[in-house]
Order: C-alpha cells, then structure tokens, then sequence
C-alpha cells in the first residue's frame, strides 16, 4: 500500500485524532493530533493489512513556529511505511528554552520507542507523558538545557570540565584560577570592544552548572557565545 | 628508588645509571588498553600484524591502568567522559606519559566549534607528551608519536637533578598553585 | 537461563558491578551497570553518551556537503556506507540521482567497506571470547581493503568519498583489477577464518545457545542487520527496498540464522551470518566490478556544489540503507537553507544495544561480554 491508502484505511478504521495527509515535499506524511498518537499506532502495528512492525525513528524538528514530533514506521511484511506527525503551535508568550511540549509515550506499544523518546527529551526537551523510565541519556544527568534548541547558549564548563576551546587546562589552574579567569575574561571583552560575544556572569553565581534543572530566569548566569555572530577575534574558534 | 630521585648531582656514574635505567624503561613501554572512538581502530590497526608496535617493545597493552605507563587517548573526550579519562590517569602510576591521538584530542578537531559537549583538548584535562594530529592519523603517526615518546622516556633523568628544562616546569607549577 | 540454587550454607549478596566505560570487550566506551548475584546477571542498565559528539547540532549549522565527513564519524568501521546513506538522503531532497557509473562505483566501494566492517567484528569477537589469533588474521586482510580503498579517496578509514550526486573521484580499469584479484585472495583467506574460529569447538561452546534473541523481541526493539537476520528474519534492504540501481541487477543471497548450534537468534547465528555476509559481499563484487559502464561519476546539477552550497526545497526526506550494523536511515529536513534545520540519523547500532537490557538478565558475566560482542556495537554510531 502507498501513503494514500493507508491514509485511507486508517480514516476509514474512524481512529480518533487522524489528520490530513501533506504529499508536498518528498516524503509524504499524516498530521495526528497528540492524543491521537497512541490509537493510530496500535492500530497500525495490529491491522493485518498493515503489520508496521517496526518503528524506526522518533524525532523532534523545532521549527520557528512550531514543534513537530515525527513517528517513522514500517512494516516488513508487505515493505510499505508511513510518516506520522504531531503538531505543537509556539505559544505566545514564553516558548523557548523553558517550552516543553508534552505527548504521550509509546514506549508500551513499540519498545523500540524507549530510547528515541529518550534521546528526544535528552536533546530537544520534549516530554513524554507516561514514560517509564524518563531520564537523559547521552548527556549527563545535571546537564542544564536542551542543546538541539535553536535557542540554545552553549556552556563554557561542565562540572569544572572546560569546555571552550581556549580554557586554562585543569592542571594548571591554582587555587585563584578563577579569579585569573575572570580578569583574562575582561581582558578579552576589551579587546572586542562592540561585539559583545559573551555576557559577564550574574552577580552570586559561583558555582554556574550546580546539580539539577536550571530555573528559566537564571538563563544569564550562563557564558552565552554565539556561534553564529561571528569567530572570535583571535580566530582560534573559527578553526573550523 | 623514591627520595633519591632527583638528589644525586649530575656527574658520570649517575648519569650511566640513569641512562640504563632509561634504556629499560624505554624499551618496556605499556599501553592502557583503551579507545574511545575513531582512532583506536587506527591505534589498533598499530598493535596488529602489519605495523606491529611489538617492535618498539610498546605492543603488550594493559587492561588496567595500574599496569600501564602509557594512556594513548584516541577519539573525542566530551563532558560525560572527560571525568573518567583523568580518573583513569590518576590511577596510573609514576612514571606515566600521554600520548594525544587525534586531532579531537589535541585541539578540538572537527567538534570544535558547534561540540557543545566535547573537550577542545585533552590537555585541558590532564598534562600530554606528545600530540598527534591527524584524523585519524596513520599508523605511521602514531608510531613516530611512540618512537618520540622512547626518545624522551630514555632521556628521563631519575637520580641525577633536573636539567634547567625541568626547572622551568617546576616553577610553572609553582606559580600556578 | 540459568537457576539459581540456593542451598543452606552457602550465601551470596547482590552485587552492582560497572562494566565500562574503560573495558577492553565493551567495543569503545559503552558502560553498563549490572547487579549480580555471584556470577549470575540479575539486571542491568546501559548508560550510553560517553561518546556524544552533537553530530545532530553541527548538522543544523553546516552545509548539506560539509556533514559528509561528519556521517565518516559516526560509524567509522563502515564510512562509505555512512556517506552513500547520507548523499542518497540529500540527493532526494535536491531530487538528483547519481550516474551509472558512480553508482556501480558506489555499490563496490560500500560492499568492499562492508567486509572491512565485518573483519574487524570477527577479529574483536575473537578477543572478546578469548582467542587472539583471529585479530591478526582479521587485520591483516583490512589493511589489504583499505590499501585499494585509499587509492580512489585518498584516506585511509574516514573516506569523505560518496557524495552527494556521485562520488568524490573516477576509478581507474587498474583499481577495478586489483579489486577482482583481492576477491580471489579473500576466498582463499575466508576458509583459514573458518578452521581458526568458527568450528573451534571452544567458540561453539561460548557462543551457542547464548542470548538468544526471538523474533518479535527483535523486530519489537527495532533490531536490524544480522542482529534481525540471526533471529530468523529474511530482511535485507539491498534486497527488499533496493536504495541503488545495481542491487536489482545483481544477484546474492541474504543470509540468516538457522540455530545450526542451538537456539535460533543466539550469538554463533548472529556470527555467521556476518561470516557468510562478507562471501556475499564478494559475490556482489566480482559482478559489479566487470560492469562498471563508462561516463561521468558525477552528476551536473550538484558538481557546482563546492563553490555554491545546495539550496533544497522546503520538504523532508528520510533514507535508509543497509549498512553493515543494520539499517542507517538519515531523517533530514530543509525549509530552504544551505544547511537543514534538523537533521536525524537512525543509528542501526542504537536500537541493536536496546535489547542488551532484555538479554542480559539471567545470563552469566562471562556470556554478558559474548552477547555484548555478538551485536557488534560501534559507539560513535550509538552516542553520535
């Protein structure tokens, strides 16, 4: 079967929730409402004339309005698959970094889901409800923010691990490397003078990757660069 | 050994000493047994027949880092595995060298730029001794890499006093700590 | 599976012990934690992420031609066919196909990256088991593919050669000769792997009946390549979903598991069916290389590409392919930049190490490293 019938076949099995089928790009794919992701995929790996065994992916696309969730499935069977998506519109107000959508898991139906779902919440904080087991899983635990966002300020330190390409090593920092640091810092704010690639830490914020989720109005404790605005004067960052 | 190390004056018979002594351990180089990503397959392409590192004396690798002198770090060290890698090299025992592998490892390589997770640099984690580039390098690199490193392990001074070389290097440490 | 006896006198407590990160049989640096009752499994947890590399993040700031060497980077052991997945996922959503001649090109340089793939497997199961000798063996034949590999290239392991629209240069008639002449070689050298360790009645011992994997759990978790193919599923989709031109022309076999030694699905199935793939893979090779058609190796629309980067239409495309592992899909979406705005891998890998967490329970640590071997895991394309 192509898109179009199983399109039809699943409208005409009347499962809730079912949505429009776009064949303008490429790869053609079904619109589900995020209550009706569970139902459509039951249905599909149960029905004998449709037998999708196997699910291969489950990605998040944040795009500049909204956030899709694209369920990729197929069968072996009769060699036919089908792209499913749920749609979250941005809302309004708020809708970055501290946005995170929410739809059911269907780690139950396809065990195969466990890990997508997970490396999904891990990258790009989409949330699947009734999960069993919803942690991150390429990153560490205390990692703060979900790096795939575009929105997305990229940390300096880990842990104490540094993670700029022009950090003081670990093995030579003495006890007051910090404070060497900030004024190594400053030095270099100065030198760029009108491109303000990093913004200076807040006020009391020792200690800036502490354990746990980082609350969304403590978003400037963090070195923000911009990857895009530019390479550094020195050029050392823009080896690639 | 222990407290005599560095103590004696550098005169002759102590320098022959330190000389046999550097030929030893030069000529018994153990690896750690350890890769991470592209470049141990390389690394491992070093061990097998063709180059065969068991010239060098350096083909026996160790499981463990207690019996090894040598971590070669080949492939990229991220936030997750950059604690465990000074881990593995904390638990080494004197002397212990590192050779970086890669050009992940010695500077950042192709992550360096949107690799919001990776380390641009073993050395910013622990001290290296010989880096090198290449992604992968050849094998060729890797074994001059060794070779390099044999040259430097035998002329390691263990009893006589440092050279002006190893003064410069106590002084930066001091000054940083 | 294994029972345990419990007897009067005799008291073990649970222990959690951590395999990994650093552990020579763990193929990189995968780490898991189990809890053990003496030698017995009773639960284990993979942690995965020592390797992340934010392929998926450089993918959605470079262009369509600079993630090509990235995609070398995920699976190294298998770069062309990394590459081919990659170029046939742009190539449908810039709506190009390749000529006749890069493809059959494309088809002998993936096949012959597909032994190197499978040799390595062989040669580090033989360690993990416990015989040494098959690595040497293994590499030594590895070093003779990626000679012929370097010559088109210019690389060693991580080729950058397969490209969007084609390939990165023109073989020679002299190259497509050497080929033939390694096929002969390999057949002669494939039979000493056998004596060495495939009929070596301490391999079948370790091997057979050892984390069995049935079908559905297979197909539920997603499994592909010989993992799916060891469980008995005649799957392949260079046969089924034929992705090139030349792998309807051409004729193999797909080979399964047949429990020869025990269990349908258990880790010697699992290891001779990548035996008798890389027999396969010859076959492919010696009758693609005489059929190799004159004309250019790449395609007009996309030769400007180094100097203009490719603009695709808005649209997404999602494209798998065989790859040694298992099936690489590349998920990519554009909304009319040069580089996309997402930019997905289904790693074949990722959802073979998914079912370590069924497999494990109730098995013996010493078989834990075998099934863990068995499915031929590489990290960088599990962590990406």
């Amino acid at each position: 079967m192509n898109e179009q019938e199983l399109h039809g076949k699943l409208s005409g099995a009347g499962v809730a929730g079912l949505g429009e089928l776009d064949t303008t790009g490429p790869d053609p794919f079904v619109v589900v409402e995020g209550s009706g992701i569970r139902p459509v995929l039951s249905f599909l790996r149960d029905d004998p004339t449709c037998r999708m065994e196997m699910l291969h992916l489950v990605t998040g696309i944040e795009r500049e309005d909204r956030i899709e969730v694209a369920y990729h499935v197929s069968s072996l069977e009769h060699h036919h698959s089908l792209t499913l998506k749920v749609v979250f519109p941005r809302p309004e107000a708020g809708g970055h970094d501290d946005w995170r959508p929410g739809v059911p898991s269907v780690a139950d139906i396809y065990p195969a889901a466990d890990w997508h779902e997970r490396e999904q919440w891990d990258l790009l904080g989409i949330e699947f409800e009734g999960h069993p087991d919803m942690r991150r899983i390429l990153l560490p635990d205390e990692w703060i923010g979900h790096p795939l966002r575009k929105d997305y300020s990229y940390p300096s330190e880990h842990g104490g691990i540094p993670l700029e390409l022009d950090a003081v090593p670990m093995y030579e920092r003495g006890p007051d490397w910090e404070r060497e640091e900030k004024v190594r810092k400053a030095k270099k704010e100065e030198r760029k003078a009108g491109t303000p690639l990093r913004q200076p830490p807040a006020p009391g914020s020792d200690r800036p990757h502490a354990g746990g989720q980082a609350p969304a109005s403590s978003k400037g404790q963090r070195h923000v660069i911009e990857p895009h605005s530019g390479d550094d004067d020195d050029g050392k960052s823009g080896a690639h | 050994m222990g407290i005599l190390n560095h103590a004696l004056p550098n005169i002759g018979p102590v320098k022959a000493v330190d000389t046999a002594i550097g030929w030893g351990r030069k000529s018994s180089i153990w690896p750690m047994t350890f890769g991470i990503a592209c470049c141990a397959i390389e690394m491992m392409a070093v061990y097998a027949a063709t180059f065969d590192l068991d010239r060098f004396g350096a083909g026996v690798p160790r499981a463990t880092p207690r019996q090894s002198d040598l971590i070669i770090v080949p492939g990229t060290v991220n936030a997750k595995m950059a604690v465990r890698v000074k881990r593995l090299y904390d638990q080494m025992a004197e002397p212990r060298y590192v050779i970086a592998m890669g050009a992940c490892v010695c500077g950042g390589g192709p992550y360096v730029k949107w690799g919001y997770n990776t380390v641009k640099g073993v050395h910013k984690i622990i001290p290296v001794d010989i880096f090198v580039p290449g992604c992968p390098p050849r094998p060729e690199a890797l074994m001059d890499g060794i070779l390099k490193l044999r040259d430097q392990v035998g002329r390691d001074a263990v009893f006589a006093r440092r050279e002006q070389a190893g003064k410069e290097m106590d002084g930066r440490y001091a000054a940083a700590s | 599976m294994y029972a345990v006896e419990e007897k009067n006198d005799v008291f073990t407590e649970e222990l959690k012990l951590n395999l990994g990160p650093q552990h020579p049989s763990t193929h990189g640096v995968l780490r898991v934690e189990l809890k053990m009752d003496g030698e017995i499994i009773t639960a284990s947890r993979c942690d995965i992420g020592y390797l992340h590399r934010c392929a998926e993040k450089i993918g959605e700031n470079v262009t369509y031609l600079q993630f090509t060497p990235y995609t070398d980077r995920m699976d190294y052991l298998a770069s062309m066919n990394n590459n081919l997945a990659w170029s046939l996922a742009v190539e449908k959503l810039i709506d190009v196909e390749a000529p006749e001649r890069a493809q059959w090109i494309r088809v002998i340089v993936a096949e012959l990256n597909r032994i190197a793939s499978h040799l390595i497997a062989f040669g580090t199961y033989g360690i993990d088991i416990g015989a040494n000798t098959p690595f040497f063996y293994a590499f030594r034949e590895r070093e003779s593919i990626m000679a012929l590999l370097e010559r088109p290239s210019g690389a060693r392991m991580l080729y950058n050669y397969i490209r969007p629209g084609g390939v990165g240069h023109d073989v020679d008639d002299q190259w497509l000769a050497d080929v033939l002449a390694f096929c002969d070689e390999f057949e002669r050298r494939w039979k000493e792997y056998n004596t060495l360790l495939t009929n070596s009645h301490i391999f079948i011992k370790r091997t057979a009946n050892i984390g069995v994997i049935p079908k559905d759990v297979a197909l539920a978790y997603g499994c592909t390549g010989p993992v799916l193919r060891g469980s008995g599923v005649k799957w392949d989709l260079r046969r089924d979903v034929p992705y090139l031109k030349p792998y309807d022309e051409l004729e193999f076999d797909v080979p399964v598991g047949e429990g020869t030694h025990g269990s349908l699905g258990d880790c010697w199935d699992r290891y001779w069916v990548r035996m008798r793939e890389m027999m396969e893979s010859i076959r492919i090779i010696r009758q693609a290389c005489p059929r190799v058609p004159d004309g250019p190796f790449m395609d007009k629309k996309t030769s400007g590409m180094y100097k203009t980067p490719l603009k695709p239409k808005p649209g997404e495309a999602y494209v798998r392919c065989e790859n040694p592992r298992g099936e690489l899909g590349f998920y990519v979406v554009s909304e009319g930049g040069t580089s996309p705005i997402r930019c997905r891998t289904r790693a074949p890998s990722f959802c073979n190490l998914a079912v370590l967490d069924v497999l494990l329970p109730g098995t013996m640590i010493a078989d834990g490293v075998a099934i863990i071997g068995s499915l031929d895991i590489v990290l960088g394309e599990v962590d990406r």
